[in-house]
């Protein structure tokens, strides 16, 4: 079953919002959670008790799907197992347009019972058309239209980012940690045992959605791996896609099973998959959040040279193995920049072959500047790193100014500019900086290892592309920095 | 035999695993070189085969009910006269007769022996979830000490089978060490390509073994070749081994 782009958009823009179920156990999370779509809400709850709370609320409470005076749109099922059928029948009566089923004990636990419930599930709605999130999910977030899954999550903002996820924990959590790291949603599914919608038919409406630019997917087991596949190949082309793939050892596997029902492919297939689509491939959650990061700020790399700032000879030591680990370059300059140079670099204590070694300078912003401005101009010079280093940064009131500056250069310079925040022992201050460096399109690693590693994938990811004889076209030849 | 003549044929005796003789018959359509091969049904035929194909030959028992061949000593190397490819063939009789009585017996196959090139393998299988694939590795124990081993999913376009060749971490011995001149990727390109669009066009293919494949400056043959075909209408379910 193939859905269009209208059918999925609708259900990702629903006027009218039913929750079936939601109690005080659960703090009514789910009405709350969307307590900020824009359009109406609805309660389904039985329970006196329960409605009586839910109507002081200020939310309109009935007794079934079918009583409510208006079509309704979208579902939130949180009820418990043996109700989910009767549930589904009264939505499908109701022709609404979607139906997502938080209700979990389904086939993930392996036992009859479930899996019985399940397929009753599954049959329902294939003979009705009806699309279905999850079971065993958190459903969808779309934060610019208040469709949430968590109190927690942002609404009335949104970025470039699609997210599709088979685990609920990770979708949510890859909403409110990337938040922090200026990383937001356009749209997210968390799809659970994904017994009609799969990721497959995420990716196909992420692919066309105008508001999402880069996709990210935690994936355990796709039966429909063929159709993603393809998906994968042909999205590819114009959007990144980063994968991440649970499941991949045995015992992995396992847990696959007992958590949404799937069979795990072979990691070795599957990294063909992801290598044949020229999709970028994460090993866990830190990793695709830097990736998915480099994807959002970075400007196009036109190659794997790198000019390397750090803040002291130790330091600039470590980004250079850490870089050239990474399989990219950390060349000498040009000529023309050694003699711009040496016109003011001290050469006690630092060093300017590169990585810049800013020690006898790094408190003097204009020198700074100055320093980044060369390498922008250097032809042997396709990208830059900056390491911020709290240690010796955060005082004497600097921070602003150096993240203004950071800023100003991002947007000056017409190639890939990147961060290390090196917290060191402030550690709270520096998640400060890091904001206010992504509000400034700036991506901040916490490593030069994670650095180097974003920056390396993401680049032969453009390179792929390129090769491969993608539609975008080069960029122009790197001009001289203009001025602020 | 036709393609079809031989699958009606495995049907109709209840196997899924060809014989050698079958199975480089069976790939013929990939276009990949593979050591000539031909079955012999008597000593005279064994004999007569050999001179035609040149010297020195291999013998190999060919039943579908032997599957370790050299463990019963149904397999006899480096053959280079005739009166030895006689002695050959009828050792050969005697260890079935010992040792596999009840073993339906083809024959056995005469082939050429391929002059020592690198050793590779190429290899496919067929996933519940991603369909068939294509496996490429160096033959020994890269392959099984150190799975240093390749992967793409069917179809290969070109590229694919260029990086997946590059992308093995004893690349570099295909490339030449030490003088040695560098074997002919392009050749196992193509044999790639030609094994990619061969299991689009076979979906019965569950499971296909060139190992070794030659490698040389110029061109590559595949030496031994094993291949597996779903059970259909026999329901054999889990295929065995070649899983990466």
């Amino acid at each position: 079953m193939t859905w269009t782009f209208e059918e999925m958009d609708r259900m990702f823009h629903p006027r009218v919002v039913a929750v079936v179920g939601d109690k005080k156990d659960r703090d009514y999370m789910w009405l709350r959670s969307v307590s900020t779509l824009k359009g109406k809400v609805y309660s389904v709850q039985v329970n006196p008790e329960e409605a009586a709370n839910i109507v002081a609320m200020g939310f309109p409470n009935y007794s079934s799907l079918l009583d409510i005076p208006e079509p309704v749109d979208y579902v939130i099922v949180a009820v418990p197992r043996h109700v989910a059928p009767r549930v589904l029948e009264d939505a499908i009566r109701k022709g609404v347009n979607g139906v997502m089923f938080f209700t979990a004990g389904f086939a993930e636990t392996g036992e009859p019972e479930g899996i019985r419930l399940q397929q009753v599930l599954t049959d329902m709605a294939r003979k009705a058309r009806m699309k279905i999130v999850g079971p065993n999910c958190m459903g969808l977030f779309n934060p610019r239209w208040g469709l949430r899954h968590s109190p927690e999550q942002y609404y009335d903002d949104g970025g470039p980012v699609g997210f599709i996820s088979q685990s609920g924990t990770h979708a949510t959590f890859f909403s409110l940690v990337g938040y922090q790291h200026g990383v937001k949603i356009s749209k997210s599914a968390s799809m659970g045992n994904g017994i009609i919608l799969h990721a497959d038919d995420y990716l196909d409406y992420l692919g066309q959605d105008p508001q999402t630019q880069v996709i990210a997917m935690y994936l355990e087991g796709v039966p429909n791996a063929r159709r993603l596949f393809h998906l994968m190949q042909e999205i590819g082309q114009r959007k990144p896609i980063v994968v991440w793939k649970g499941g991949q050892t045995s015992e992995g596997a396992r847990a696959v099973q007992s958590h949404t029902a799937s069979l795990a492919a072979s990691t070795a297939l599957w990294q063909a998959a992801v290598r044949q689509a020229n999709a970028l491939w994460a090993d866990s959650f830190d990793e695709t959040l830097d990736l998915v990061k480099a994807l959002c700020f970075l400007k196009e790399p036109v190659g794997p040279r790198l000019g390397l700032v750090a803040m002291t000879g130790g330091q600039s030591v470590v980004i250079t193995d850490a870089f050239a680990k990474a399989g990219l370059q950390v060349p000498l300059l040009t000529p023309r920049s050694y003699q711009e140079l040496a016109t003011f670099y001290s050469t006690i204590g630092g060093s300017y072959r590169n990585p810049m070694d800013m020690t006898p300078t790094s408190r003097n912003l204009d020198m700074v500047r100055r320093v980044l401005d060369i390498l922008a101009r250097d032809d042997n010079i396709d990208a830059i790193c900056y390491e911020f280093n709290m240690g010796f940064s955060a005082r004497e009131g600097m921070v602003e100014r150096l993240v203004d500056l950071l800023g100003e250069f991002r947007e000056a310079y017409p190639r890939p500019f990147l961060c290390v925040l090196s917290a060191v022992h402030r550690e709270a201050e520096a998640v400060g900086v890091r904001q206010a460096l992504a509000q400034r399109g700036v991506p901040a690693y916490p490593s030069f290892q994670r650095a180097g590693n974003a920056f390396r994938k993401v680049w032969d990811y453009y390179r792929e592309r390129r090769e491969r004889g993608a539609t975008r076209p080069a960029p122009a030849p790197a001009g001289p920095v203009r001025p602020g | 035999m036709s393609t079809q003549g031989l699958l009606d044929t495995l049907r109709r005796e209840g196997r899924t695993i060809l014989t050698e003789v079958e199975a480089k018959e069976f790939l013929a359509p990939t276009g990949i070189p593979i050591v000539p091969t031909r079955l012999a049904r008597s000593q005279r035929e064994a004999v007569r085969i050999a001179r035609e194909l040149g010297w020195p030959v291999v013998l190999k028992v060919v039943s579908p009910d032997i599957v370790h061949k050299s463990d019963i000593g149904g397999v006899k190397v480096g053959l280079t006269s005739a009166s030895a490819v006689a002695r050959a063939y009828r050792e050969i009789m005697q260890a079935v007769r010992t040792h596999a009585p009840q073993a339906r017996l083809h024959g056995v196959s005469v082939q050429k022996m391929a002059p020592p090139g690198r050793e590779v393998i190429i290899g496919a299988g067929k996933d519940p979830q991603f369909g068939h694939y294509v496996m490429f590795g160096l033959g020994g124990i890269f392959v099984e000490v150190l799975k240093d081993v390749a992967f793409r999913l069917v179809p290969l376009t070109p590229r694919d089978a260029r990086q997946m060749i590059r992308e093995i971490r004893g690349f570099p011995l295909l490339e030449g060490q030490r003088g040695q001149p560098p074997a002919d990727l392009t050749a196992l390109e193509q044999a790639l390509l030609g094994l990619s669009a061969f299991l689009e066009a076979h979906p019965e293919v569950q499971e296909v073994d060139l190992n070794p494949v030659f490698a040389y400056p110029q061109g590559c043959v595949a030496v031994d070749v094993r291949v597996v075909v779903e059970g259909g209408a026999l329901a054999s379910s889990a295929p065995s081994g070649g899983t990466p």
